[in-house]
């Protein structure tokens, strides 16, 4: 890869690879694989984008794709809905904003779908663009965000693990 | 909760130690952990240690003096290989740039077309093996000898052709049964390497299709 593609083409939108990873990975060095791992894809398949959305949203589409399919074998870091609370205690990283910590604990503490789903949401994108990133129907997102955000809700407020 | 997590979103990352890009270390020799780039490249060592390993057979089963069994399997783990190399041909299509459904579906398409085709080839192989294994045996100077030495003592073996026939019921029912079980002893052997991996795609598309309904 040429610094200049990851500089004109990945840089700007490192935040969204950021996010996402962030929220698919429990250890530093997980996430730094995945975001090395989202920027060889975005580089591999950048001659297939072919403009039929924005490429933001297609570095979306990518990074979530990857994220979900990047399974670990290893079943300290298999992250399955039954396995919801060691995955948020196992996850030692922080940010600054304590908030934020929180959020991204309580976002962890969700299936990798509705991962998917509210970091869309919270991204801005249209219930819309977030069905045609996850391939799914339009009409349900919003019933989906509106679970989720309750969900999230009550367990920032500590009424769920 | 005093704010919405919209804006403990949008306000978290305002500060700028939340989205610190990772440095990039050598991408061209990073090994990627894409679940197909994964599939794709143990696909590939799968079929390679294949073919090696048949000429391995090849030659150490002349050495030892089994041939027949050497060439038998020679040909039935080639004729493994060249199907499954057909079969990735199919996988190396898959694109990457559809929705997560799409690209999921594709992926867990391509698997269970693999799965099946190498579950029906599994019921003749399993059975080839053990025949060319008894064949190779049988035709070896060694087992010969003995069984002209038995030969030499009278009323000790019942023969048609030459052929001792009490001696190929437990072979014709071995053969049976890993031609009968062939596709069980597959899966079984398929799901203690990616059981897991499976169950985790099954999971996912199940929960977009719950979303999709």
């Amino acid at each position: 890869m040429s610094t200049d593609f990851y500089t004109s083409s990945i840089l700007p939108y490192a935040a969204i690879i950021i996010k996402i990873c962030r929220a698919y990975t429990n250890t530093q060095e997980d996430f730094e694989d995945y975001y090395q791992e989202v920027c060889l894809q975005i580089w591999r398949s950048n001659e297939n984008f072919r403009g039929q959305s924005e490429w933001s949203t297609w570095i979306y589409r990518l990074t979530l794709n990857v994220c979900l399919t990047l399974l670990k074998k290893n079943s300290k870091h298999h992250v399955t809905s039954n396995h919801l609370p060691d995955v948020a205690a196992e996850d030692n990283r922080t940010f600054d904003d304590e908030s934020l910590n929180h959020l991204y604990i309580a976002i962890k503490q969700l299936s990798e779908v509705d991962r998917a789903v509210i970091l869309l949401y919270l991204e801005e994108k249209t219930y819309q663009e977030i069905a045609e990133i996850i391939g799914t129907n339009p009409n349900n997102i919003g019933v989906r965000v509106k679970r989720i955000k309750e969900r999230l809700k009550k367990i920032l407020d500590g009424k769920v693990n | 909760m005093e704010k919405s997590i919209e804006t403990i979103w949008k306000e978290g990352f305002l500060k700028n130690d939340a989205l610190v890009a990772p440095k990039l270390n050598d991408l061209y020799n990073q090994k990627s952990k894409h679940i197909i780039d994964k599939f794709k490249r143990m696909f590939r060592i799968n079929l390679n240690a294949i073919v090696i390993g048949s000429f391995v057979i090849l030659i150490a089963s002349g050495v030892v003096g089994i041939p027949v069994m050497g060439i038998g399997y020679f040909f039935i783990l080639n004729t493994i290989v060249l199907v499954n190399r057909r079969l990735m041909k199919d996988l190396i299509k898959i694109d990457k740039n559809v929705n997560s459904y799409q690209y999921l579906k594709s992926f867990d398409n391509w698997m269970k077309e693999q799965l099946a085709v190498n579950r029906k080839l599994a019921r003749y192989y399993y059975p080839l093996f053990f025949v060319f294994m008894v064949l190779g045996f049988w035709f070896s100077n060694d087992i010969q000898e003995t069984f002209k030495g038995i030969l030499e003592r009278p009323n000790q073996i019942y023969l048609i052709n030459n052929i001792p026939v009490l001696w190929t019921i437990p072979i014709a029912i071995i053969t049976g049964l890993l031609a009968y079980f062939g596709d069980r002893i597959y899966n079984f052997d398929v799901s203690l390497i990616y059981g897991q991996v499976f169950r985790k795609l099954d999971e996912l598309i199940a929960d977009i299709e719950e979303l999709r309904a």
